[in-house]
């Protein structure tokens, strides 16, 4: 399942947030998308889910294909507990209504549960949570339907660095499981190193780089080192935005 | 001087426009919902399980707040309506113009007015915070309508059990004026209730609960679209839940005066 961007063009308020972004994701693999706060990266993961519409350009991938989106915030309904929340696509999606039965949901939100590393919570409410186990509740919720393209946004962000890489681990392992393409928006090298393919790179709304983690880390791009360096000083007036 | 008033004149006239502005943005988005509402509900897309979970919430929550405004204006009504009636020897007409006035205006504004306060006010704030925390956002990428799943029940509910608590607070109002008309003028009860029934037509009950009706679906279609459109943070939740009641307080004086204007004039 490949999912590709052409020439991507968001407008808010006269400002371009997003100028003529281009990438394809292929099968299996993972972008990351990094940059600056504000730089345009949520933006850009909203309109490829759907949320928000673009005022230019396209995003491809093929018809009736599932696409899933794990939120910074989780953004688990606060009124349904674990198990209704994982299951709540199952239930009320109008194209999957009364396609499973009472068990066979069960047993899908108990596999899902298990996916993500938690088991015997689906009682309990969100509020009961740790923002960990939150993010890891939302993956189990976004891939309940076996979604073959997955989309990040911050997954690691407030996190403590173990459970940082926890979550790091959790997405490269349902990359594998399900075989699907990602794209994972994040400030954080360490996820970066460990769970992504391939970075682009946004400043300003455009692409300033484009390649793998490699280059991203030891290439001659200077926004790429002045973003791996953590500089002040550099293309990237941090003043301006 | 001069430049001072000019520029008073302009930032009064800029402030004037983003009200309006507001406004008919309000308006399209209530519009738009109402629409939307509409077309699940004629294509009968109720659910069921979340229609139970608001219609407990517009009939039992707010029970007791409405039985409480309702009730107090009616003793209220009563209390300075009696004596004086009673004084002028038409003690014998309490009981229809409590009803009249009731039954026609006051129970159904006010325990309007009571259902703002209580479920409007928390379907805005609710629905708002949703929309602040993506919840909604999570909605529409797991494919479920939010319009159908947080919006048409809740319409649904107002639209069908407003009636239900105008009733059911007529009926407690009616008593209370009952036993205020008793104990202020000495009316005997039996007389009261003999005078109520003059004062009370079947004509007059069904207009006042098809507005009921009116008035619930409208609190709830104007609360949810407040909350549905809110953006940013906590700030968002409370400037929706104000907006929410603020238009709704509005809309039922429109409507009020419109069921007025059709059926009285």
């Amino acid at each position: 399942m490949t999912l590709e961007v052409k020439n991507l063009v968001k407008i808010f308020n006269r400002r371009k947030v997003l100028n003529n972004i281009s990438f394809k994701v292929e099968n299996g693999q993972t972008l990351g998308v990094v940059g600056f706060s504000g730089s345009g990266k949520s933006t850009l993961l909203k309109i490829i889910s759907g949320i928000l519409d673009p005022d230019g350009g396209e995003v491809i991938y093929p018809e009736n294909s599932d696409i899933a989106m794990a939120f910074q915030y989780s953004a688990l309904f606060d009124f349904l507990n674990v198990y209704d929340n994982i299951a709540f696509p199952l239930v009320e999606r109008k194209d999957l209504r009364g396609k499973y039965s009472k068990e066979q949901i069960t047993q899908i939100v108990k596999e899902k549960l298990k996916m993500v590393g938690l088991d015997g919570i689906e009682e309990k409410y969100p509020s009961e949570l740790s923002g960990g186990m939150q993010k890891r509740v939302g993956f189990a919720r976004a891939i309940v339907t076996n979604p073959q393209i997955i989309l990040y946004d911050e997954p690691t962000a407030g996190l403590d660095p173990v459970t940082s890489t926890l979550i790091e681990d959790y997405i490269v392992q349902l990359k594998k499981d399900l075989n699907a393409s990602c794209v994972v928006v994040t400030h954080q090298l360490s996820t970066i190193k460990r769970a992504v393919d391939n970075v682009i790179m946004l400043y300003q709304g455009n692409a300033v780089f484009e390649g793998s983690v490699d280059e991203l880390l030891m290439g001659k791009n200077e926004y790429a080192r002045q973003f791996v360096s953590a500089a002040i000083d550099g293309p990237m007036n941090i003043a301006s935005k | 001087m001069f430049e001072v008033r000019k520029t008073l004149t302009y930032y009064g006239f800029l402030l004037l426009l983003r009200q309006i502005r507001e406004f008919l943005e309000t308006l399209g988005s209530v519009g738009v919902n109402f629409y939307k509402v509409l077309k699940y509900i004629i294509l009968f897309r109720i659910k069921p399980k979340e229609l139970i979970t608001q219609s407990k919430r517009f009939a039992y929550d707010s029970l007791p707040i409405s039985l409480s405004i309702v009730g107090m204006t009616s003793a209220i009504i009563a209390m300075q309506l009696a004596p004086e009636l009673a004084r002028q020897g038409g003690a014998d007409y309490t009981g229809t113009l409590s009803a009249l006035v009731m039954v026609r205006e006051l129970a159904v504004v006010m325990s309007g007015f009571a259902i703002i306060s209580m479920v409007g006010s928390s379907f805005a704030s609710e629905i708002a915070s949703m929309a602040v925390t993506e919840q909604i956002a999570a909605m529409e990428v797991l494919r479920v309508d939010p319009i159908e799943y947080l919006i048409v029940p809740r319409v649904v509910a107002g639209f069908l059990f407003m009636p239900v608590v105008f009733i059911i607070s007529t009926t407690f109002g009616l008593i209370c004026a009952g036993y205020v008309s008793h104990w202020t003028a000495e009316l005997s009860l039996l007389n009261y209730i003999t005078s109520l029934w003059h004062g009370l037509y079947i004509r007059d009950i069904f207009i006042a609960m098809l507005k009921s009706a009116v008035f619930g679906g409208t609190i709830a279609l104007i609360s949810s679209s407040c909350g549905y459109s809110a953006k940013g943070g906590a700030k968002e939740v409370g400037l929706a839940t104000t907006k929410a009641v603020v238009w709704s307080f509005l809309a039922i004086a429109v409507w009020d005066f419109i069921f007025a204007s059709i059926f009285y004039l």
